[in-house]
């Protein structure tokens, strides 16, 4: 700790703080235009500057000095005075002022800056710029006549976002922020860029004329896409949720979001939204009240008793997900599931095999001070953006090393040194035993307390760096260093993304990378850890109330089967749409037709056509109640909206019903919350009001793992032949709701088969034109976009479209054989 | 200039300035000479034609020292290669040396005041050449260094008194100390050869004349700091420059002087040019490590000092060209002895490129405590044309302007700041009585203006407002309170700014206030400009008395602006008039004012 003083009052404060922050902390405020909390210090707008006994004759940058023992700083004077307001002066020669027009008015840094140092006129005169404005993208105006160079866009986007969309080109007075060859703005979307801004230079053209920012009200939620449970802050007008709003200051996630996070928000205000209960009469639906839905769903479970199935989507909340399994009680049956069955099933009990436990060791924030990192999958920035975000800050601020598990290139493996280890399709397994293989062979494993060494060793005979090098693609000396790296790192941490394109195998690849995680020695070590990253908004939520079938009950995919085999009488569907999820679309369609189907959701999706009975429910934005991340961080939705019609809130539609059944079931969401702990041991003790900004990790900021068991697991084989399709996310969506979101559609609107430059150019195929990818079950279309990150041989699908039909030829297996002809 | 030989050598100067004058075809003349009178067979002795650095006395060049065995050596000047056969034919073969053509007294003069220990080996030694460097002292530094510890060597420095001749003047033994008391066992030493300011080229001819110095004064900061890698961040423009230290860099790498084992004296040091894309903010130190990271060439705030957290984040020490340099006399000759020259608070000599209205602009390696008029009046000549001395800009565009009354204060670091101006890197550009000085201010920062890296607001904008300002003036367009409101924002921007750059860039509009403000005053007040210098202010009129009536002026008028019958005196339409001179250029009587 360092004393000094500020404006005659003493202060201690850490040494590594700048005396900006110094003063922040201690209530002293100085104004500040390019500083950010999370990017590094700049100071280039030198509004900060203060004055420094020790450092006299000039003034000193406040946002970039750091503070040292003794120092005596006056943050204000005439001279501080009157230099802050020549630097506005000079800023406001040839600003446009076009403030009545600006969506940024009335919180724009530069003009609260004018209005507290009463610039009211100006000495200099200039000329004003006037540069046109890029209008070329759907998502974000930049109009770079209100820029005033702070460089906080171009920051984030390398420093944070690790994209690198801006640049300063120019030099002196035409300085200016532009995009590579000073073209249009193509890039992610995430909009961080747009939070940063501090004048109306970058604004969200969705928000353009919707409201005055005085006029919004800010409500704290949790984003309801991914599992990664960003913070984000709605701003609501007239019950529209009319943009979402950057909040460094609480939350989780330092105001980072994504592209979905910041701008998939629309489909919340959407009139395509159900809005009352509908009844299937032959081949129409008819609105019925929801009295008589209740009685008819009602009479249905009763009737259908142990043959009731229900399949829980993973964005509804904790307090709802318990009601859920209420449901199932009431009813008197076991089988229930969620998401996909396999795989999220899978992961959890392939990491209870081994680590007794069914969770993320640690928490994100962690990840920042690792050495090394492991992302598994190469899809792991588009399912999980932010998170994403995080490991390149490690990498930019620790130096960590990371290394990226992955069947085609991709964002991750392009960060600085960062090292991917291309492997074939479906061999992700082979590549992390390889892994093991080394440590142990090396010996640089740190097994103490773990189990089933010798077993595991004998198992990996096969997998030496060079056989799997041999079989998969990936060089043997990489696979070596990697090992050695991470041997050595003292923090490290191991990264698995799941979610309902990726189901094969799920169960094994929690195992090996459970096991990868255990030789090093991270599970349960301070820094380090093991994480298990859900698709899903409350996956983990799903998975720690257990919302898998009990021990005579059927999972999703036994489940289908049953229904298809009119074994089940009743199917109900809460939040999903497995029509266009889930695999084998054949065997969903199947199990639709017998039994008495009840979807509950926001639209009429899919498998809502095929259904019984619908039921509308609320999205994220009118929910109360509780999400847990995928770092078992318990987080608190606030309702922002009032559902449109007579939607209602799962929770709301569900206690009804176990009204309706004569079960006690808790009334509001703060005693659905108390009632978690008697579910889950993990949640006692927990109160709702703890539940505060930063939310609640539950099983503290390290989780111990109940046992440390190797389990040998066996590798894949590759497919061999001339074509194969993955399937997997896409950055811009996320599962099946987002593609009734304006942002997402506006960057990526349809579904859509990605192909590399050399097949390409062998299938003479061309951006936007049409391909055709048969297999053995079907065949599927969508039109071309050549890419350079798949390898050749490899081609790429979205899951998140209906109109593709991809589940038609996507059965769960790791990839698909196809034949690719142009149409 | 140069030593006796035992074998005929003639020395020619193929610095940058050299070459321009055409010093390639006076070697090759020289040589082709040499072949058709077998010149070698009938002086019995080897006959050598060395291309040397720079001489000084750029202004004359192509500078030529015809040295004969036994004899002192002869310098023509203004050599060309149709004055090389006389030379042969009529010195070397003949009688003695051409007196006509042999440089004049001026040559001596320019030499007398000078002490050229920096410049030692240029102009003497084959730059080429690692032999010739050997020959004169080469790598002995070193290895007297690497006898002493390295704080020792660091203490050596610190004894010697070594202030850094990049134009802040901190001493460079303190600086090295920071650099190596950073924990970290990665360290970075640069060498900062952006030479950017206008009119500065000590660093270039450095290079050009002997690479090899400076890459020993790298070694022995590199053995003193604990450096292993060092980068030489040279601009692109100076061509000549990079390859003849590429050339020195390959041929220590080949010898082992450079690399894992430094001459076999148990330390590693890797050296590599950057060459820099011509950015003069690239000087500054933090935006030149940018640059070489890759980055946009943008400073950096400061601190971290680069001696914590420099280039890819380690501790880095960066020195100029002429500090590294002179760190190579310091330990041929020692501490004692470089301490021994220069006063008090500057030891040692400082290089000083003149250009500008001066007689023989060069380089010239005085000791510090010369005064700036010994410099200007002894050294180079006086003023060119006989015109009036009115100031020199010393220290570049961050420096300011003294007048004729401030010619007395001495080169070293703390007088000149104390006149008002600083040494910089030693530019010194020599204005006469023509020269309007509200332009050279306008100048000045229209060359800042244009290098500002734009990060900083005062810099990047404020400049902009101060140039129009200059440039309302200079056009006539002056206000009531522009001096005031130049002199206010000019502080706040010196306060405000990020990096050298803007904080010394208000400098010469200060200076030329402080010292001309009356030419200022005349600009805007009474519209006129006192040098006759700012084109939109300048009224031609015929003076009647000195009017011959010849018809000149409106032949060459190109607008018909100046009416004229037979017999008449002309007259001139201002209204019409562009001020483009030309009628002033053409009156043989002075009649046009």
């Amino acid at each position: 700790m360092v004393n000094l003083t500020i404006d005659g009052k003493q202060v201690t404060t850490s040494k590594t703080s700048t005396i900006y922050e110094a003063a922040r902390d201690n209530g002293i405020h100085i104004p500040v235009l390019c500083y950010a909390k999370k990017l590094f210090p700049y100071g280039a707008c030198r509004i900060c500057l203060v004055e420094v006994e020790q450092m006299k004759g000039r003034l000193i940058p406040s946002c970039t000095t750091p503070v040292t023992e003794g120092m005596v700083i006056t943050t204000m004077s005439d001279e501080i005075r009157k230099v802050r307001k020549t630097v506005l002066e000079f800023l406001l020669v040839n600003h446009v002022l076009d403030c009545p027009v600006c969506d940024k008015g009335g919180e724009c840094d530069l003009q609260d800056l004018a209005y507290e140092y009463e610039v009211t006129g100006n000495r200099f005169e200039g000329e004003k710029f006037d540069l046109p404005t890029d209008e070329e993208n759907p998502l974000i105006e930049r109009n770079m006549n209100r820029c005033v160079l702070c460089g906080k866009c171009v920051r984030v986007c390398d420093e944070v976002v690790g994209f690198g969309a801006y640049s300063f080109i120019n030099r002196g007075f035409e300085t200016k922020i532009a995009t590579s060859f000073d073209r249009g703005l193509n890039c992610e979307f995430c909009g961080q860029c747009i939070s940063m801004c501090p004048v109306g230079a970058l604004l969200p053209k969705p928000f353009k004329f919707k409201a005055r920012p005085w006029q919004l009200t800010e409500v704290d939620s949790v984003c309801g896409y991914c599992g990664n449970g960003c913070t984000l802050t709605m701003g609501i007008k007239d019950n529209e949720v009319e943009t979402i709003r950057f909040n460094d200051k609480t939350g989780v996630n330092d105001g980072n979001l994504c592209i979905r996070g910041r701008f998939g928000y629309s489909y919340v205000n959407s009139k395509e939204r159900l809005t009352k209960p509908l009844l299937r009469k032959n081949d129409e639906f008819r609105e019925i009240s929801w009295n008589e839905a209740f009685a008819l769903l009602v009479s249905k479970l009763k009737e259908a008793g142990s043959k009731a199935g229900i399949i829980s989507g993973a964005r509804l909340t904790n307090e709802e997900l318990l009601l859920v399994k209420t449901l199932t009680r009431a009813v008197g049956t076991g089988n229930l599931d969620h998401s996909g069955g396999e795989c999220y099933k899978g992961v959890s009990e392939g990491l209870f095999e081994t680590l007794g436990i069914r969770a993320s060791t640690a928490t994100f924030p962690q990840v920042e001070n690792c050495n090394a990192i492991l992302a598994i999958r190469s899809d792991f920035y588009e399912t999980h953006p932010v998170f994403g975000m995080v490991v390149n800050q490690a990498i930019r601020r620790n130096e960590a090393k990371l290394t990226v598990i992955a069947d085609k290139n991709g964002k991750l493996g392009r960060l600085p040194q960062a090292r991917t280890l291309l492997h074939k399709p479906g061999l992700e397994l082979n590549v992390l035993n390889a892994l093991c293989h080394v440590l142990i062979e090396e010996g640089l494993t740190k097994t103490e307390g773990v189990d089933g060494l010798a077993e595991l060793k004998t198992a990996l005979a096969g997998y030496s760096p060079e056989a799997v090098a041999e079989s998969c693609g990936v060089d043997a000396q990489a696979l070596k260093e990697t090992a050695r790296e991470f041997a050595a790192a003292e923090n490290a941490a191991v990264l698995l993304a799941y979610g309902l394109p990726y189901t094969a195998y799920s169960k094994e690849l929690a195992i090996a990378a459970a096991n990868l995680a255990l030789l090093l020695g991270l599970p349960g070590r301070e820094g380090s850890g093991l994480y298990l990253c859900g698709e899903k908004a409350n996956s983990q939520g799903a998975i720690d109330l257990g919302i898998l079938p009990d021990k005579d009950g059927l999972g999703v995919v036994p489940m289908l089967k049953s229904a298809a085999a009119g074994k089940l009488d009743l199917l109900y569907l809460i939040g999903e749409d497995p029509l266009v999820s889930y695999p084998d679309r054949d065997l969903v369609a199947a199990a639709l037709v017998k039994p008495f189907v009840v979807v509950q959701d926001l639209f009429m999706s899919a498998t809502a056509q095929h259904a019984d009975l619908v039921l509308p429910a609320a999205s994220f934005a009118e929910k109360d109640g509780t999400f847990t991340n995928a770092e078992r961080r318990i987080q608190r939705l606030r309702p922002g909206i009032k559902s449109p019609g007579e939607a209602q809130t799962d929770f709301a539609i569900l206690r009804q019903l176990l009204d309706l059944l004569g079960h006690v079931a808790p009334a509001t969401v703060a005693s659905a919350f108390a009632e978690l702990g008697r579910e889950v041991s993990a949640y006692a003790g927990i109160e709702l009001a703890q539940v505060g900004a930063q939310g609640y990790v539950w099983g503290g900021e390290t989780l111990a793992p109940q046992k440390r068991q190797l389990v040998p697991v066996a590798g894949g084989q590759a497919l061999d032949v001339p074509y194969q399709l993955l399937v997997g996310s896409a950055l811009y969506h996320s599962g099946t709701v987002s593609v009734h979101a304006r942002g997402p559609q506006a960057v990526v609107p349809e579904a859509y088969i990605e192909v590399c430059r050399e097949d390409a150019k062998a299938l003479a195929l061309g951006d936007g034109d049409r391909i055709r990818l048969t297999a053995q079950e079907g065949a599927i279309e969508a039109v071309v976009k050549i890419d350079r990150r798949l390898p050749q041989g490899v081609l790429f699908a979205p899951y998140h479209f209906a109109e593709l039909g991809l589940n038609r030829i996507y059965q769960g297996q790791p990839a698909i054989a196809v034949t690719p002809t142009k149409v | 200039m140069s030593e006796t030989a035992e074998n005929l050598k003639i020395l020619v100067c193929t610095g940058t300035g050299g070459l321009a004058s055409g010093a390639a075809e006076v070697v090759k003349a020289f040589e082709a000479e040499f072949e058709k009178h077998g010149v070698a067979g009938k002086i019995g002795n080897a006959c050598d034609v060395n291309g040397t650095g720079c001489r000084g006395l750029c202004a004359n060049d192509v500078l030529v020292d015809v040295c004969m065995p036994g004899q002192e050596p002869v310098t023509y000047d203004f050599v060309t290669p149709e004055l090389v056969p006389q030379i042969v034919e009529g010195h070397i073969l003949g009688e003695g040396p051409l007196e006509k053509k042999v440089a004049g007294p001026y040559y001596g003069k320019f030499l007398e005041k000078q002490q050229r220990i920096i410049f030692s080996r240029c102009g003497t030694i084959d730059a080429e050449s690692l032999d010739d460097f050997l020959a004169h002292k080469g790598f002995t530094g070193i290895r007297k260094a690497v006898k002493m510890t390295p704080d020792e060597v660091i203490e050596e420095v610190k004894k010697a008194g070594l202030r850094g001749r990049g134009g802040g003047g901190f001493p460079t033994g303190v600086k090295w100390s920071f650099c190596k008391a950073s924990p970290g066992d990665y360290k970075y030493l640069i060498c900062n050869a952006d030479e950017g300011d206008p009119g500065a080229f000590m660093d270039r001819s450095i290079l050009e004349g002997d690479p090899y110095g400076v890459i020993e004064g790298m070694m022995i900061a590199a053995y003193a700091i604990g450096c292993r890698n060092g980068y030489v961040y040279v601009r692109a423009e100076y061509p000549l420059a990079i390859k003849r230290l590429q050339k020195a860099i390959d041929t220590c790498v080949e010898k082992g002087i450079l690399g894992p084992d430094c001459m076999g004296l148990g330390f590693e040091f890797n050296l590599r040019i950057k060459a820099g894309a011509g950015a003069f903010v690239c000087g500054e130190e933090t935006a030149l490590m940018a640059s070489i990271e890759g980055q946009r060439g943008m400073s950096r705030p400061r601190p971290p000092f680069p001696a914590v957290r420099g280039l890819w984040g380690k501790p880095t020490n960066i020195n100029n060209v002429e500090t590294f340099a002179n760190v190579s006399y310091i330990f041929y000759n020692g501490a004692d002895w470089y301490s021994s020259i220069g006063t008090d608070g500057t030891k040692g000599t400082k290089i000083f490129a003149l250009t500008g209205k001066v007689k023989h602009t060069g380089l010239v390696e005085v000791p510090a405590g010369t005064t700036m008029k010994e410099v200007i009046y002894d050294v180079c000549g006086g003023i060119l044309n006989n015109r009036k001395f009115k100031a020199v800009q010393a220290g570049g565009p961050s420096g300011g302007c003294l007048p004729e009354h401030a010619l007395d204060a001495e080169v070293d670091y703390d007088s000149l700041i104390k006149a008002g101006a600083m040494m910089g890197s030693g530019g010194l550009v020599v204005m006469d009585e023509t020269t309007c000085m509200v332009d050279i201010a306008r100048f000045f920062l229209n060359f800042t203006r244009v290098e500002s890296c734009g990060k900083c607001i005062p810099c990047r904008i404020g400049l902009k407002i101060m140039l129009e300002i200059l440039e309302r003036i200079c056009a006539g367009e002056g206000r009531e309170g522009d001096i005031e409101l130049l002199e206010d924002m000019a502080y706040d921007i010196k306060k405000s700014s990020l990096c050298g750059l803007g904080q010394t860039a208000p400098n010469p509009v200060l200076s030329t206030i402080r010292y001309f403000r009356h030419e200022y005053e005349a600009h805007i007040q009474k519209k006129e400009c006192p040098s006759h210098s700012c084109k939109p202010l300048l009224h031609f009129t015929v003076i009647e008395d000195k009017c011959k009536k010849c018809g000149m002026c409106p032949r060459v008028c190109p607008v018909d602006a100046i009416s004229w019958e037979k017999g008449q005196v002309a007259k001139i339409d201002l209204d019409k008039c562009t001020r483009c001179t030309s009628c002033y250029d053409a009156c043989r009587f002075m009649a046009i004012e």
